[in-house]
């Protein structure tokens, strides 16, 4: 009993609990799936303490090869957060693949009018469009669950395949937009004004992270201190007890499910305006993705969201390094990632369970010696 | 159109569809079980990448489609102990075991570069030459290889199963209401865990027709590019039962034929418009606008044999 109280104490200490829940768990699941990382480079006969080096070389080693860790980052981070909301309101937002999509297609037909007006104006509007346009490309799935019941994995799963598509098409000739006699699908190139400001001359670095990593400081802080926040938190631990409190659920969930939606079009944005600077067919592949598994890995902390965000990056900019040293291919670090993800849910999952097990029957002991007394 | 157009747009239907149905014979077991297999992307890549690479190493399609059952098994039974044992979001292991697959079968398939340039034994045509040249049906049918035939009949032997035996019934209870089946004395994680394991081998099995079937090699970077997705898809617009969800995999496989005709020949209408079609059907059947479809009552949901 009194261990149990001890270890409840421990928990709702301010900050060490959290720690406790969504710093020191998933860190346990990560170093498994580096682990198991590793067992897999071994039995492709590498060392894998070469192939890390060499992976952390790549990520680390030099201001440039960190830069690309940054722009890697900034998708993840922004596209993780809005994901993230999801998970602390529990609600499963998928769709994040797809509001890249959908941002990227909105920005980039914004960016490539060329406006008479200064360039801070242009991106402002390039970016405005972005998330008006993921923010209604996310209404449908956001408001099936939220007023209607309709299971929102499946339906925001649904849409990114919609997404893709859809962009695949305006990218294509005879589409205004696409560039004209391409070999492969792509949209024209956005004019100078709506191209973001390099930060480090010799690379593509571009703010996104910054943008990202305030995004999840805000996000956080919102969580936190606002009664929207407290809100979101208590819809997540427990609906039934935010329904009797008079929250209103349905409107909460479709808030959830937009800032996801909003979040991961800004995501998109980014890439185009600051990475790629036009709109290519199948050009997410993946990452949107990614953001929904590093949003997990961090237990949908916004805090932790930057750490998985950063970790995922500097596996994913360091892959190519140890593919070229050592000869393990790149895309082990994807396989690696996954790994993690999966261990973070499958250990942590029990451990949560058992500290729920812990705490009920703490409190059936209070009980049997309250009576018994 | 011209007539042989329309029949070679019908032999791409089932040659498309097929394994479609295929994957869906085991997902429509799992998820009536309530565990929503998303990995069956994953488990189709994988799927596809041993067949071709089994056939290539001992020229037996049995022996290839032996071991893809063993890796479907194996698969399987790794998303099962995740998601009925130790509890995971099925949603979020499924798209994990999707991006180990992705990265995983790149990997393997970067040690077998032979398989790259030789096409490997493929699955045999069942009937004889002679029935190809019956009109219509003789393309579009005899000319078919055995798996796409497999496929036509498993739907309605998958539906027998389902609705007529007690195991089946028992499946579908379990993804009802398992507690209730758990106090009528059922073994719930076990036959979610069968349910389960089902999906997986019928997953390898349909990755594998989809390079043993026709093309015979196996490419990188997700060959199967979304099709998994297509099932889970045609699963809710067929409403869970089997044989009206082989319909809506020919209808998804009809949209891919017609999508693939159009980018080669070029076509008034963008093609992306059929691409999109199954995942748009699929929102319209979940909001109710295309007949009511509902799903398992506990579907996607984890059971945890505590909370009786």
């Amino acid at each position: 009993m009194t261990n149990t109280k001890k270890l409840k104490e421990f928990i709702n200490f301010p900050g060490l609990g959290d720690l406790a829940l969504s710093g020191a768990r998933p860190l346990f699941g990560v170093l498994l799936g580096l682990l198991a990382g590793a067992g897999l480079i071994a039995l492709s006969g590498v060392n894998p303490l070469d192939a890390y080096k060499a992976l952390l070389q790549g990520a680390l080693g030099s201001p440039q090869s960190f830069s690309n860790v940054l722009v890697r980052a900034s998708p993840l981070l922004l596209g993780g957060v809005g994901a993230a909301i999801g998970i602390k309101t529990g609600v499963w937002n998928i769709g994040t693949e797809g509001y890249m999509y959908a941002g990227a297609i909105a920005a980039g037909a914004v960016g490539l009018i060329p406006l008479p007006v200064p360039p801070i104006i242009h991106i402002l509007l390039a970016f405005l469009a972005a998330m008006l346009f993921s923010g209604i490309w996310g209404l449908l799935a956001a408001y099936l669950r939220a007023y209607r019941g309709v299971n929102e994995v499946v339906t925001t799963i649904m849409m990114n395949y919609v997404a893709i598509y859809f962009v695949s098409w305006m990218v294509q000739e005879p589409q205004p937009m696409a560039e004209p006699g391409s070999f492969f699908p792509m949209s024209k190139m956005i004019a100078p004004t709506a191209k973001l400001p390099i930060l480090m001359s010799g690379t593509s670095l571009h703010p996104g992270f910054i943008i990202g990593i305030a995004a999840c400081i805000l996000f956080f802080l919102v969580l936190r201190f606002t009664p929207f926040g407290f809100r979101t938190r208590m819809l997540g631990a427990n609906p039934e007890a935010a329904r009797y409190a008079g929250v209103n659920v349905k409107r909460q969930i479709l808030f959830a499910l937009l800032i996801g939606a909003v979040m991961g079009g800004v995501a998109g944005a980014f890439e185009i305006m600051g990475l790629k600077m036009r709109v290519y067919m199948d050009f997410v592949a993946g990452v949107g993705y990614e953001a929904v598994a590093v949003a997990l890995l961090a237990g949908g902390n916004p805090l932790g969201v930057i750490a998985s965000a950063l970790f995922f990056s500097a596996l994913k900019a360091g892959g190519a390094t140890m593919s070229i040293q050592t000869g393990v291919g790149a895309p082990m670090t994807v396989v690696i990632e996954a790994l993690c993800v999966i261990f973070v849910i499958a250990v942590g999952y029990g451990e949560r369970k058992r500290l729920e097990r812990l705490e009920k029957k703490g409190k059936e002991d209070e009980e049997v010696v309250q009576n018994g007394g | 159109m011209e007539a042989d157009q329309i029949i070679s747009w019908l032999q791409a239907t089932l040659r498309w569809g097929g394994p479609l149905i295929l994957v869906s014979i085991g997902e429509v077991f799992s998820e009536r079980s309530g565990v929503i297999n998303v990995g069956i992307e994953g488990i189709m890549l994988f799927g596809a990448l041993t067949g071709v690479a089994i056939s290539y190493f001992t020229g037996s399609v049995v022996w290839a489609v032996l071991v893809t059952i063993l890796l479907g098994i194996l698969l399987g039974s790794g998303f099962a102990y995740l998601t009925v044992s130790r509890r995971t979001n099925q949603v979020v292991t499924g798209l994990m075991v999707n991006l180990a697959a992705l990265g995983g079968t790149n990997l393997l398939f970067a040690l077998l570069p032979a398989t790259r340039s030789e096409r490997v034994t493929t699955f045999p045509v069942l009937f004889p030459e002679s029935f190809h040249s019956i009109p219509v049906i003789g393309p579009v049918l005899f000319k078919q290889p055995v798996n796409t035939w497999i496929a036509l009949i498993l739907p309605f032997i998958a539906a027998w199963v389902l609705y007529r035996t007690t195991w089946g019934l028992n499946v579908r209870a379990v993804g009802d209401n398992p507690q209730a089946a758990a106090t009528a004395g059922l073994r719930v994680v076990r036959l979610k865990y069968q349910a389960v394991i089902l999906s997986g081998i019928f997953a390898a099995l349909g990755g594998c027709a989809l390079t043993l079937g026709e093309v015979g090699y196996f490419a990188s970077g997700g060959m199967t590019a979304g099709r998994g997705f297509v099932v889970l898809a045609a699963v809710v617009v067929g409403g869970w039962d089997p044989v009206k969800i082989a319909l809506a995999c020919l209808v998804f496989g009809a949209a891919d034929a017609a999508q693939l005709r159009m980018q080669t020949v070029g076509s008034d209408i963008p093609y992306q418009i059929f691409q999109m079609l199954p995942y748009l059907i699929t929102v319209a059947a979940l909001a109710g606008l295309v007949g009511r479809t509902k799903p398992p009552k506990t579907w996607g949901a984890p059971y945890d044999p505590a909370d009786i």
